[in-house]
């Protein structure tokens, strides 16, 4: 059968990646809407989906995410000290170390997946992860690797 | 050495004093040199039982079993059992009483200490012996089996034919038990810790990512691996849902609308899903017995990723699984000092 993975192109110029953000709602979130009402320009590849701790990702989204095709997943959440929960970044980041360790280990590329801290009040930091990440990935190209086949 | 003699004589005790309901443990098996588990519940019984490197299975997975069958029961019968275990096996008992899944005093683990080597890998001794059968595995001193062929008996060392998993293994004898068979050995001569992960890791990305595919493409999702495994015990698997009930009055839109994580179809990307988050429920909680890669009819390493997560855990965490029956969890603890430089 042919295997579309290994007859297209990797690298297309004008390849938007999609990623999918997972966004905390009491910081990561609010941050991306401080980067909007800033006017702050950053590139509109994320998607972002609202979630009401970073602890609360599991990761069954992230592979559901790339199982779907997502170019990228990044969890943001509050930094640590900072969870409206008290503790739930810090289960997050034990959790996510492991998938992002895992992913890599199956090969899955290291820059599609991707976690950060960003706080209500930084939407400049919140713009710029994100621009890093879409510059990351369209150097990657678009995911093949985990994305089911049809 | 162990003496099985005094093993039976223990489990004929136990059941004789109505001390337990019945023990778990090995007899010989009909098929090849596998010992195959029996459940005794008669202390004349206890005369079948066996031990020695064919005795593979991790029969923590009929303790499970046992739970599950209770709970489901009109009348359970909530006497203790009885279990024989190794070291892998204690272990994976240690994981089920830290989750609460039973208690202390519902099981006797009876611990039956490898010492030196382990049980066989079938498909190594099967290449080694270029198609001849072997009738019967022995232990034979302290690195060595016994193995008969026929009239023929042979000794094989055990580094060329012992599973991979008791090459890895750190702890060979059950640290969780209630009588200790054999001589409680802490470390050994053939341990070595995560030699098959390093070696998968040195790959480059391309390579690895070329191999996986090819393993989650054969994965034919029979599900053989999460059946053997005493860790997968939910009622209910995320992948493979079955409390949906499709009625003549369920609607397309229901039907649509039901969350899905995993389809049933078998091809790479849904594998890839339920294999990785397989790990990743088992993280923390996979005592490496080595059940799952045995019984996969398709070969796949299935050890890796559970080891590659043990691995990391183990430098990062310094966890273990099964090492102590009152430690939290991995995944629902954490420590100010965890890796953070990852973390943007
Ligand atoms: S036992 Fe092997 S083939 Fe069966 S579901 Fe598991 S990995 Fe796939
Ligand atoms: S995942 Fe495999 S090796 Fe780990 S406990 Fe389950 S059956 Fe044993
Ligand atoms: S509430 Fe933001 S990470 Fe927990």
């Amino acid at each position: 059968m042919l295997n579309p993975a290994k007859t297209m192109t990797p690298v297309q110029d004008d390849f938007e990646p999609k990623i999918v953000a997972f966004l905390c709602k009491w910081c990561s979130s609010a941050g991306s809407d401080l980067a909007g009402v800033s006017r702050l320009q950053y590139p509109p590849n994320a998607v972002p989906i609202q979630v009401m701790c970073s602890g609360s990702v599991s990761p069954l989204y992230i592979m559901s995410a790339f199982k779907k095709g997502a170019d990228g997943v990044l969890v943001s959440g509050c930094h640590p000290g900072d969870c409206h929960y008290m503790k739930g970044n810090y289960f997050a980041r034990r959790r996510l170390f492991l998938v992002q360790k895992l992913l890599n280990f199956v090969g899955l590329e290291k820059d599609r997946f991707r976690m950060s801290w960003v706080s209500a009040a930084e939407g400049a930091k919140f713009a710029e992860v994100v621009g890093d990440f879409v510059r990351d990935i369209k150097a990657l190209g678009p995911q093949r690797r985990l994305k089911v086949r049809r | 050495m162990v003496s099985i003699e005094e093993l039976r004589a223990c489990a004929a005790k136990l059941l004789d004093e109505g001390k337990v309901k019945a023990v778990i443990g090995y007899r010989r098996g009909s098929a090849g040199l596998l010992a195959e588990p029996c459940v005794i519940d008669q202390p004349a019984d206890t005369e079948s039982l066996i031990w020695d490197p064919g005795c593979v299975h991790n029969l923590a997975l009929y303790l499970v079993k046992d739970k599950k069958a209770q709970a489901a029961s009109k009348t359970p019968d909530k006497r203790p059992l009885a279990v024989v275990a190794k070291g892998c096996d204690s272990r994976a008992v240690a994981v089920l009483l830290q989750e609460n899944f039973f208690k202390r005093e519902d099981v006797v683990v009876i611990g039956v200490s490898c010492e030196g080597t382990g049980v066989v890998d079938a498909r190594k001794l099967a290449a080694k012996l270029k198609g001849r059968t072997a009738s019967q595995v022995e232990f034979d001193g302290a690195d060595g089996f016994k193995v008969t062929i026929g009239n023929t008996e042979s000794r094989v060392p055990a580094s060329e034919i012992l599973a991979d998993r008791c090459l890895e293994c750190r702890a060979p004898s059950p640290v969780l038990n209630d009588v200790l068979f054999g001589t409680a050995v802490e470390q050994r001569e053939l341990a070595m810790p995560f030699t098959a992960v390093k070696a998968a890791e040195a790959a480059s990305e391309e390579e690895r990512w070329a191999s996986w595919e090819h393993h989650f493409d054969r994965c034919l999702r029979c599900f053989a691996c999460r059946s053997v495994c005493p860790m997968c015990y939910c009622p209910e698997c995320v992948v493979d849902s079955t409390s949906f009930v499709i009625t003549a009055e369920t609607s397309a839109e229901d039907k649509a609308n039901r969350v899905r994580w995993c389809e049933r179809s078998a091809g790479s990307g849904e594998s890839a899903l339920y294999h990785l988050t397989r790990a990743m429920h088992l993280a923390g909680r996979c005592v490496d017995c080595g059940e799952c890669e045995r019984v996969c009819p398709v070969n796949i390493p299935l050890r890796l990723l559970n080891t590659k997560l043990e691995m990391e855990a183990f430098e990062m965490f310094e966890y273990q699984a099964g090492r102590d029956v009152s430690q939290a969890s991995l995944l629902s603890s954490f420590r100010d000092e965890d890796p953070n430089s990852f973390v943007r």
